[in-house]
C-alpha cells in the first residue's frame, strides 16, 4: 500500500489535470478526431476528444459508467444521430475524408463501421437470415450461391460455423448468449466493413464466451481496426494494443496499452486501473 | 466492521415480525382473488344471459313452416289461351290454385269472414313459389302435384307457438288454430330450413324478410372501411412514430388523434353528411359514404394501436438494423413492422369490430333507411347489419321479432369469424419466435 501511494505521488498529472495525456496519434491512422465534442440537450457529455484509431490496430476504452466512453463510440458510425437533442461537434475523418458533417450519408458509413452491441440483438430470424440481411440490403451479392458463400465466410470468420451449420434456418435467438453475440459479430463483418465498434461486447457473457469473443478479436484484428468499450481492464489488457481513459467525458490518458497498465501517467488512470474507484 | 452495523434496523427479530402479519397478508391476497374469481364468474353468468336469450329468441327463424297442398295447375287460371307465352305465365293469378287447394281441404268453411281468413293462410311467397315452378317447367300445366308451401308468418307464429298466451289469441287466430290442428293430423305441415332468411333482402312481409341485404351491405361498407383506414392508419402511425420530428407540430397532431378517438361516433356521420354527401356529392345510402365516415371514426383508434405497437419494438433490433446500415425505411419494413404486426392487428380489429356494430353515424347519412334491393355496388343503396336490427326490433308484425335475435345472432358470427381472421394473424406471426 505503502508503496502504490508513494508512486502516485510522483505522477506528473494530477487529479486535477483534465486535458490528455499521453501520445493520441498514430502513425497510421485509420480514424482521426480532433475536438469532438458530444452535447445531450444542455449536458455536455463528451468534451474535447483529440484521438488517432490506428489501422489493423484494437483500442480499447476504458473508465468508470458514465463517462462517456460508449457516447464517444456510437460518434464514429453516427448512430448517436438516433439520439433526438444529441448533438456532435468538431472534426471526425476516416481515410481523410470527414463523416461528421450533416451532408455525409450514413448508410455507407455504417457499411464501412460495423457495430457489435453490449447486449447480443440478433434479429428474431432465422440465423441464415440475420447474417445474409447486410449483404442483400448492400447488393453484396450478386445471386443466391454467392450470398450463401459470404454467410458461410462470416460464421467461419466469427468462429460459429460449426455450431451452427446444421440449424441455420432456425431462429438466431435461440442461440446460447456467447453464440447470439458472435452471430451479431458475424453479422458485421458479412457487409465487410472495415473498422468494428464493440460496445461493451462481452459484458452479458460468461468468462468462458468471453474467453471465445476475445481470441476472436485478436484474429479478426489482421482484417479489421476494431475499437472496443469495456468495463473490465482485464479484457483492456488482453486484447488491445492502445488504451484509451476516459474519465466523466474527458480523455483522460490514452497509449500503449503496455504503458498505460504499466506506467500510467495520470493520477486518475493509475487510481482507476488498481480498482481505488470506478 | 464494528458491532454497530450489526444491529437490527427494526425492534424484535425480523421473522417473528413477518410472522405476525402474515395471516393478514394472506387473507389480503385470498380476498383479491375472490373478487377476481367473482368478477369472471360474473362476467361469463352476463354472457351467458345474454346467448341464451338471443339465441332462444332467434333459433326459431331458421326455420320456417310449410303445408303440402295438392295445387291443380289449371290452364283456365294460368294461360286460359293456350300459348305458353312467358308474359302471360309470368303475369297469371297463382294465388287462385292454393286458395283452391285449401278450399277443397276445409270444404265446411263458409261465410266471408272465414273465408278470408283462410285466404290468408298461405304466406306471401307462396304465389312466386308457384309461379317459378310453371315458368321453369310449363307442362305442369293441367296437372296436379303435391307441393310444400309457405305459410303466412302469423300462421307460423302460431305453428312455432309464439303466440301461445290464451289471452293473447283472438277469435281469427283459434279458427287458425283449429286449422293448423286438422293439417298436422293429415301430416300436412312440416317446418323446413328457412332458406329465404339468408338469401333474400329486407321486406315489409316477415316471412320473406332476409339478412343477405344487410350482410352484403354491411361486407361492401366494412371493405371500403378495411380497404381505407387499415393502410392510412398504419401509414400515418409509422410516419409519426419512426420519422416525424419530435415538435409542437406532432404533439398537436398527437393529441388531436387521442381526441378524435373520443369523438361520439354521431358526429362522425354528421361530417360525413356534410363532406361527403352535401360537399362532394356521393351518392345517399351508399356503402361507399358509409365507409368513408366509418374509416374516419376507425383511424384514430388503428393509429394510437399501431403506433403502441411499434413503440413497443425494443430498441436493440432499431439499432442492429441500422448498425449494418439499413435505412431507416429497410429498418421499419424489413424488422420493426413484422414485431408489430400483432399489436396492429389487435387494434385494426378492434376498430373494424365497432365500426361493423355501429349505426349511429349511419343514421346520418341515409343507411338507415329500408331497402329491399341486395346492393350490387359501393354505390348503390344498402343498409347494414345493426340497422336492420334496429328496423326490425321497430316493426310490430310478431315474426319481426325472433328475426331480429336471428340477425343479431348473424352479427355475432360475423364478429366471431372476423376476430378469429385476426388471431389467426396474430398467431402466425407471434409463431416467428
Amino acid at each position: 500500500m505503502t508503496k502504490l501511494e508513494n508512486s502516485t505521488m510522483e505522477r506528473p498529472f494530477h487529479r486535477e489535470h483534465r486535458s490528455t495525456v499521453g501520445t493520441f496519434t498514430s502513425d497510421n491512422p485509420r480514424i482521426v478526431c480532433r475536438s469532438v465534442d458530444v452535447y445531450y440537450g444542455e449536458k455536455h457529455a463528451v468534451q474535447n476528444i483529440n484521438i488517432d484509431v490506428g489501422r489493423h490496430q484494437v483500442i480499447a476504452l476504458i473508465g468508470p459508467s458514465g463517462c462517456g466512453k460508449s457516447t464517444f463510440l456510437r460518434c464514429l458510425n453516427r448512430m448517436n444521430d438516433t439520439i433526438p437533442d444529441c448533438r456532435v461537434t468538431g472534426d471526425i475523418s476516416m481515410d481523410g475524408i470527414a463523416i461528421n458533417g450533416p451532408e455525409v450519408d450514413v448508410v455507407p458509413l455504417r457499411a464501412q463501421v460495423g457495430m457489435v452491441f453490449q447486449k447480443p440483438n440478433p434479429f428474431p430470424k432465422s440465423i441464415f437470415e440475420n447474417v445474409a440481411y447486410g449483404p442483400r440490403i448492400h447488393g453484396l451479392a450478386s445471386n443466391p450461391s454467392d450470398l450463401e458463400e459470404i454467410v458461410e465466410n462470416s460464421l467461419r470468420r466469427a468462429g460459429l460455423w460449426d455450431e451452427v451449420k446444421d440449424r441455420l434456418p432456425q431462429p438466431g435467438t435461440g442461440l446460447s448468449g456467447g453464440q447470439q453475440q458472435r452471430l451479431c459479430i458475424a453479422r458485421t463483418i458479412a457487409v465487410n466493413p472495415e473498422v468494428i465498434l464493440m460496445d461493451e461486447p462481452c459484458s452479458a457473457l460468461d468468462p468462458i464466451a468471453t474467453a471465445k469473443i476475445e481470441q476472436l478479436i485478436d484474429e479478426l484484428r489482421a482484417l479489421y481496426t476494431i475499437v472496443i468499450v469495456t468495463h473490465s481492464m482485464q479484457q483492456a489488457a488482453r486484447v488491445s494494443q492502445r488504451t484509451a481513459f476516459f474519465h466523466l467525458g474527458h480523455l483522460i490518458e490514452v497509449g500503449e496499452t503496455a504503458q498505460v497498465f504499466t506506467n500510467p501517467q495520470h493520477q486518475l488512470t493509475e487510481e482507476y486501473i488498481t480498482g481505488r474507484f470506478g | 466492521m464494528s458491532d454497530s452495523s450489526h444491529q437490527p434496523l427494526s425492534r424484535g427479530h425480523t421473522h417473528d415480525i413477518v410472522m405476525a402479519g402474515l395471516a393478514k397478508r394472506r387473507s389480503a391476497e385470498k380476498r383479491f382473488r375472490l373478487f377476481g374469481l367473482a368478477s369472471i364468474v360474473a362476467g361469463l353468468i352476463f354472457l351467458l344471459v345474454l346467448f341464451v336469450s338471443i339465441i332462444g329468441n332467434g333459433y326459431s327463424a331458421f326455420t320456417y313452416a310449410n303445408v303440402a297442398l295438392d295445387i291443380t295447375f289449371d290452364q283456365a287460371v294460368i294461360d286460359p289461351e293456350g300459348h305458353r307465352n312467358p308474359g302471360t305465365l309470368a303475369a297469371a293469378d297463382y294465388d287462385t290454385l292454393w286458395k283452391a287447394s285449401l278450399e277443397k281441404l276445409f270444404p265446411d268453411v263458409t261465410g266471408r269472414q272465414q273465408k278470408r281468413a283462410l285466404n290468408a293462410f298461405m304466406g306471401f311467397s307462396a304465389d312466386k313459389r308457384l309461379k317459378d315452378m310453371v315458368i321453369g317447367d310449363p307442362s305442369l300445366i293441367g296437372t296436379t302435384k303435391t307441393v310444400w308451401l309457405p305459410v303466412d308468418d302469423t300462421i307460423d307464429m302460431l305453428i312455432k307457438g309464439k303466440l301461445g298466451k290464451e289471452e293473447e289469441l283472438n277469435e281469427r287466430h283459434l279458427l287458425d288454430q283449429a286449422w293448423i290442428k286438422t293439417l298436422q293430423d293429415q301430416n300436412r305441415i312440416r317446418s323446413s330450413f328457412n332458406r329465404e332468411f339468408f338469401t333474400n333482402g329486407d321486406s315489409r312481409e316477415p316471412e320473406a324478410a332476409g339478412i343477405w341485404g344487410a350482410v352484403t351491405g354491411s361486407a361492401l361498407t366494412l371493405l371500403i372501411t378495411i380497404g381505407l383506414s387499415l393502410p392510412i392508419g398504419i401509414a400515418a402511425a409509422i410516419y409519426l412514430e419512426e420519422f416525424a420530428p419530435r415538435n409542437r407540430w406532432t404533439d398537436l397532431i398527437e393529441v388531436n388523434i387521442n381526441n378524435l378517438a373520443a369523438v361520439p361516433s354521431i358526429v362522425f356521420g354528421l361530417l360525413g353528411l356534410a363532406v361527403f354527401i352535401n360537399f362532394f356529392g356521393l351518392p345517399r345510402s351508399s356503402p361507399l359514404v358509409g365507409g368513408l365516415v366509418l374509416t374516419l371514426m376507425t383511424l384514430p383508434v388503428i393509429i394510437i394501436a399501431a403506433r403502441s405497437a411499434l413503440k413497443s419494438v425494443p430498441p436493440s433490433v432499431r439499432e442492429a438494423a441500422l448498425g449494418i446500415g439499413a435505412s431507416p425505411v429497410q429498418m421499419v419494413f424489413d424488422h420493426v413492422l413484422p414485431l408489430a404486426v400483432p399489436g396492429i392487428m389487435t387494434g385494426a380489429i378492434i376498430g373494424t369490430a365497432r365500426a361493423l356494430g355501429e349505426s349511429a353515424p349511419l343514421l346520418m347519412i341515409g343507411m338507415v333507411a329500408f331497402i329491399v334491393d341486395i346492393p350490387k355496388t359501393f354505390t348503390s343503396a344498402a343498409t347494414v347489419l345493426p340497422v336492420q336490427i334496429y328496423l326490425w326490433a321497430d316493426s310490430p308484425e310478431r315474426a319481426f321479432n325472433e328475426r331480429t335475435s336471428a340477425a343479431i345472432m348473424v352479427l355475432l358470427a360475423f364478429l366471431m369469424i372476423m376476430n378469429g381472421f385476426a388471431v389467426y394473424v396474430r398467431r402466425r406471426y407471434e409463431r416467428r419466435w
